[in-house]
């Protein structure tokens, strides 16, 4: 894949971090915001990290699941939940017949999926565009306090449940999973809504003594 | 001198700390925890402020968040209320609403004018001769208002926050703290608020001289603070309540929204004053003003003084001014059989004469007017409310406190949709009917007895577990036998008025008699007419009074008055606070950052940052000069602009047709894959709502665009008729999801085929057709779109290839002289094409048979959006009808602009709806909606510019380009 075509949605909107910048999955991103000490700090107080260039499947149909059960993905069972399939990768079922897949590195699943052929009806690829944050640290609570009307330190995201709700006046999905054996939570927006949000979110979550991390906080990018 | 006196237990001054402050120019001693009315007050400084309308002098009146009169300015803020405002090492503060300070402000006189200056004589007075309503108008503003508005003021963020609780419990005094213990103990997590800097309500200052009621207080706070279910959050108002039991809590930093399960009112009552003349006097002061000064802040509020009371709070008062050393020259006590003799026992005990059936006739101001020099008592009649202006005594003394009744603090009970009654054992309004899961406690409710207090908190709270699902026991609270908190009529009328009901605007008792009479005897016209409970207290001291006195007028009950309606903000809240961060979503395209690198120079569009023009970095030129030169490239050469911010949608499944056909005014039937039909909407009214294009892409696939601000709604609408036709289509917003550029003009074809295999001829691209190929490396859809110009591609491609695409079409146009163009030369561009912009030269009535579009309604399909009522419209005869107009050649007068009005015999017949310059044209163009019979080719109107002048227009026919052949006509 030729390495200058992608950007991250929120590229321009890093750009005053300087951070250093790597390309994951042909998509320019920022790969490290600061030294590691720096970083594992703010991440273990609040931090925010773009994952936009994770790769990412939609499908949407009232035959989706079924086209996703076919090609040997575990699904969610309840509307508006997540599950995780063998190497890690997200399946997210938005409302009723809606699907977002989103792996980590070192997976081919997008890939397979996007190469299976739709030869049925009712099922749709869905290009997407998402900004993705990953938002960690002790904090987190207090940053969504101030953004977010829903109760996220209640039971909203227990059990695998996600939510598609307002942060900061954008629509997003949000969730909280185990990643690399902590607690974070996970964003999704439209990403044109993305530099936005990200300087809204950093600017909040540095008020409270945390920052921005790179890519390779959470991921390995060989 | 100082009227600080020595440590009181539980006191909220830090006398390790103290501090001084400027106050007019004067230096204060104060201590950490004073207010700064607090700290005046013990510094023998008893002139606070000026009276809105009178600049009477006045000084402590309810100490309890509503001393409208003494408001401040630290040269930052204004309004600063001193009453609970903490003072601050080194503020230098001065009252608001003087000319030359407080002591010798130069509009004191108003005071001598106020016989003549009586409520609503400016509303007769100044309204004619009409010609100098201006200058009086001017006059009025400047008197009126309350300090001045900094418009410097810094940008102070107050973030907004949210939190979330089974129940919030409003007001921490006995009931409030009863009701959350209880609460807690059913595992409930609960948010206790207080507007208060500490919690205990009148805990912290109602002790009748014997403190052992803040054993309570100390047992009730350890409770709550050992008890983790519990949040208890204090100097924060709870603002005001709205659905979903969503309550805004109001602090210093900022508003924190509440969302609660359930909700218990436990927010207490004000104090209110009885009215007599010059009840205003500094050193006149609510009884619980007095006691709050007495035992939150150590200050004495007076030497001498006497106690007036229309309840057996006024005896509660007198004993702690006593327990300081204040001689308490007399209770007068309104009420014909005064206190339980318990009580008044315990007051006489103290040497403290007691006068029952007798009030305060007037209080006689010392020389200056800035303080109580007397007051004179009069015998009273409670029933009759007839004062004995005969036989009165004359009593020496320094200051006066008053207790008449009290008035619930249930405003946001109102606001919650609860019923009130007038409840005449305690002459006051309680609820009747609450709504599910709102609860009331104690004196709110009309419980005023101690241990009753306690019990109804524990009431609510129970009730409230059990609404939340708990099983817990009923709590009883017994009806205790006690004589009325509240007076029913504690208004002495005396002949020469001054008798102040109102504080904030100094209403006065016959203020309300003259709007009686005058007609405005409802208590909202009362309200607006006399402007009670219209001044910063939002009535709180006063709407009890004016309805009591509405209902004496009107010989009615009080509860036939009824009350005015309840408003959130519970108290003036800082914009700034409303404000909190300002979150405003923004939209960026995928090429912003290159706009940005190149002059572009960015506006708002909807929630989209586009750039209006391009002002290249060392080149002077006007945005007027840009927008022609980037018009005049696309007519000669090419160029670009973002287009990204079109709405995408993306229509399929086997009834995807069928959708489009009842959706849209068009047929798609018969539609070939590769090819757009104008996709026009309407709402069922027939107006135009939204125009764009729907391709083709597959036998079941179609591919939408609507227009940039109406992506979001056309969705939304296409989402909701999938829905209610029940067909088998499955929609898809790619609107951020796919990146789009126009790239326009003769060379734009030679440029775009350097970039692709695909073949861009016109018999292979047609007009109006679209075809799928790698352009730049990137899978793109390309179409052919003649909006801005008659060769034009719209480029359509993934997010985040689009920087990458872009840079590449701009590095291949540099050579033949492309150019970016924005929001303002595309504008001028599909004018010149005679393109309208739906919303833009349409309106919110515009039909397609007005704006020339009848070719795109397919009237001959069963069913689309809108039909029935155009087949309705089609048969009546057409109001307006938009035309394609020129002014004359070389025109040079002044330029008409847009809504400019088109005249005819001095009649509106139409208005310009968009205009401009076409450098490439030399001409004045634009449309404009006109009567139908001045639609035709050829025929003129006139236009009225924003100077009155008339300019002469002829319609024309579209594209204006026929204007180039014919020399111009």
């Amino acid at each position: 894949m030729q390495n200058d075509i992608f950007k991250s949605p929120v590229a321009f909107a890093q750009a005053p971090l300087k951070p250093i910048n790597g390309f994951v999955n042909g998509m320019e991103t920022a790969i490290a915001i600061a030294d590691k000490a720096i970083e594992a700090s703010r991440h273990e107080l609040l931090s925010i990290c773009d994952v936009s260039a994770l790769n990412r499947f939609g499908v949407k149909g009232p035959n989706a699941a079924e086209w996703l059960a076919a090609a040997s993905l575990t699904l969610p069972e309840a509307k508006n939940s997540w599950t995780l399939q063998g190497k890690r990768e997200l399946v997210l079922r938005l409302g009723g017949s809606e699907y977002l897949i989103e792996e980590p590195l070192n997976s081919q699943l997008v890939a397979q999926l996007n190469a299976l052929p739709v030869n049925k009806a009712g099922v749709h690829k869905v290009i997407r565009n998402d900004a993705s944050f990953i938002v960690s640290g002790k904090l987190a609570t207090k940053l969504f306090s101030e953004v977010c009307a829903i109760d996220l330190s209640g039971d909203a995201l227990e059990e695998n449940r996600l939510v598609m709700t307002v942060i900061a006046g954008v629509s997003v999905t949000l969730l909280r999973q185990m990643l690399n054996g902590q607690s974070v939570y996970r964003i999704w927006c439209d990403g044109t809504y993305g530099p936005y949000l990200w300087k809204t979110l950093l600017g909040i979550t540095e008020e409270y003594g945390g920052g921005a991390i790179g890519f390779s906080f959470y991921y390995e990018n060989n | 001198m100082t009227s600080r006196i020595a440590k009181k237990r539980g006191e909220w001054i830090n006398r390790d700390k103290p501090l001084t402050f400027e106050y007019e120019g004067q230096t204060v001693q104060g201590y950490e925890g004073d207010t700064i009315t607090s700290a005046l007050w013990a510094a023998g400084i008893n002139v606070l402020g000026r009276s809105f309308k009178y600049h009477r002098a006045r000084g402590v009146l309810s100490f309890a968040n509503h001393d409208v009169n003494a408001m401040m300015t630290d040269g930052v803020d204004t309004n600063i209320r001193a009453d609970v405002w903490p003072v601050a090492d080194g503020m230098d503060i001065k009252a608001v609403n003087t000319i030359g300070g407080v002591l010798k402000d130069k509009n004191k006189y108003i005071d001598y004018l106020s016989p003549f200056l009586p409520v609503g004589f400016y509303y007769k007075t100044f309204y004619k001769p009409k010609s100098l309503f201006p200058f009086w108008e001017d006059k009025i503003r400047k008197a009126a208002g309350l300090g001045e508005v900094n418009f410097n003021y810094p940008r102070i963020v107050k973030p907004k926050k949210f939190a979330h609780c089974d129940v919030l419990i409003i007001g921490a005094g006995l009931s409030g703290l009863s009701a959350a213990i209880k609460a807690a103990e059913q595992g409930l997590d609960v948010i206790v608020v207080d507007e208060n800097k500490q919690a205990g309500g009148s805990l912290t200052y109602d002790y009748a001289g014997d403190q052992t009621t803040a054993d309570t207080l100390t047992s009730l706070l350890d409770s709550v603070e050992s008890n983790p279910n519990i949040r208890l959050i204090t100097d924060a108002y709870a603002g005001g309540f709205y659905g979903d039991k969503l309550v805004p809590l109001v602090g210093k930093e900022g508003i924190t929204k509440v969302w609660a399960k359930a909700v218990i009112v436990a927010a207490g009552a004000f104090e209110q004053p009885p009215v007599y003349r010059y009840n205003d006097l500094p050193g006149v002061m609510m009884g619980s003003a007095a006691q709050r000064l007495i035992h939150r802040y150590a200050v004495k509020p007076f030497d001498k003084g006497v106690v007036v009371t229309a309840n057996d709070y006024g005896y509660r008062t007198a004993l702690d001014l006593a327990s300081i050393g204040v001689e308490v020259v007399a209770v007068i006590d309104m009420r014909r059989n005064g206190a339980p003799r318990q009580l008044a026992q315990k007051v006489r005990d103290k040497g403290i004469p007691v006068h029952i059936s007798s009030c305060i006739y007037e209080v006689i101001p010392t020389s200056n007017k800035l303080g109580v020099k007397a007051v004179v008592m009069s015998p009273y009649d409670d029933i009759s409310a007839g004062a004995d202006s005969g036989h009165t005594v004359r009593l020496a003394c320094d200051g006066v406190a008053m207790s008449a009744g009290w008035a619930p603090a249930a405003a946001l009970l109102y606001q919650a949709g609860t019923k009130m009654r007038y409840d005449y054992s305690v002459e006051q309004f309680v609820p009747d009917e609450l709504p599910e899961g709102v609860f009331a406690a104690g004196k709110v409710n009309g419980i005023f007895d101690f241990k009753a207090r306690q019990l109804d908190g524990q009431r609510a709270a129970a009730e409230a577990a059990a609404f939340l699902g708990k099983t817990v026991d009923v709590v009883t609270v017994p009806k205790v036998e006690m004589a009325s908190p509240s007076h029913p009529y504690p208004i002495v009328e005396h002949p020469k008025g001054k008798n102040f009901v109102d504080f904030d605007e100094d209403i006065q008792v016959k203020d309300f008699i003259n709007a009686a009479k005058e007609g405005f005897d409802n208590i909202e016209l009362m309200k607006r007419f006399t402007t009670v409970g219209m001044g910063p207290s939002q009535g709180k001291h006063s709407n009890m009074n004016a309805i009591r006195i509405l209902a004496r007028i009107r010989e009615l009950p009080v509860e036939k008055i009824g009350t005015t309606t309840a408003r959130p903000f519970f108290h003036p809240t800082p914009i700034g606070h409303l404000g909190g961060r300002g979150f405003h979503p923004h939209r960026y395209t995928a090429m912003h950052e290159w706009h940005v690198d190149n002059g572009g120079v960015m506006m708002e569009a909807g929630v989209w940052m586009r750039p209006a023009y391009y002002q290249y970095a060392g080149r002077s030129m006007s945005a007027m000069e840009a927008v022609q030169q980037e018009a005049l490239a696309v007519r000669q050469q090419a160029g670009m602009i973002d287009g990204s911010t079109l709405g995408k949608i993306e229509v399929y499944g086997a009834d995807a047709t069928e959708f489009l056909e009842r959706f849209y005014t068009g047929k798609f039937s018969k539609q070939k894959i590769g090819e757009s039909r104008i996709a026009l909407l309407l709402d069922e009214a027939g107006v135009m709502l939204d125009d764009g294009l729907a391709v083709r892409v597959e036998a079941e696939k179609f591919y939408v665009s609507t227009n940039s601000s109406n992506a979001a709604t056309v969705y939304r609408e296409m989402q909701r008729n999938v829905q209610l036709w029940g067909l088998q289509v499955t929609l898809v917003n790619l609107t951020g999801a796919i990146a789009a550029m126009t790239l326009a003009g003769p060379k734009s074809r030679e440029i775009l085929t350097s970039l692709t295999q695909a073949d861009l001829s016109d018999a292979a691209l047609p007009d109006g057709n679209m075809t799928q190929a790698k352009l730049a490396g990137v899978d793109a859809k390309i179409m052919r779109v003649s909006f801005v110009a008659d060769l034009a591609f719209e480029i359509h491609v993934p997010y985040k290839a689009g920087l990458h695409v872009w840079k590449q079409i701009m590095a291949a146009g540099q050579s033949h002289g492309i150019r970016p163009f924005g929001t303002d030369a595309q504008r001028l561009l599909r004018l010149e094409m005679g393109h309208h912009l739906i919303s833009h030269d349409t309106d919110g009535l515009t039909n397609p048979f007005e704006a020339h579009s009848e070719a795109l309604v397919k009237m001959d399909k069963p069913f689309f959006i809108g039909q029935r009522s155009l087949k309705i419209i089609a048969k009546k005869t057409l109001n307006k009808k938009l035309v394609n107009f020129v002014l004359e050649k070389d025109f040079t007068g002044e330029m008409p602009n847009e809504c400019n009005l088109v005249i005819e015999d001095g009649n509106i017949k139409g208005r310009v709806t968009s205009i401009a310059y076409s450098k490439y044209l030399n001409r004045v163009i634009g449309f404009a909606f006109v009567a139908p019979e001045q639609g035709s080719p050829g025929s003129t109107f006139s236009i009225r510019t924003d100077s009155g002048a008339m300019v002469k227009a002829t319609v024309v026919k579209a594209p204006f380009f026929h204007l180039l052949d014919n020399n111009g006509e």
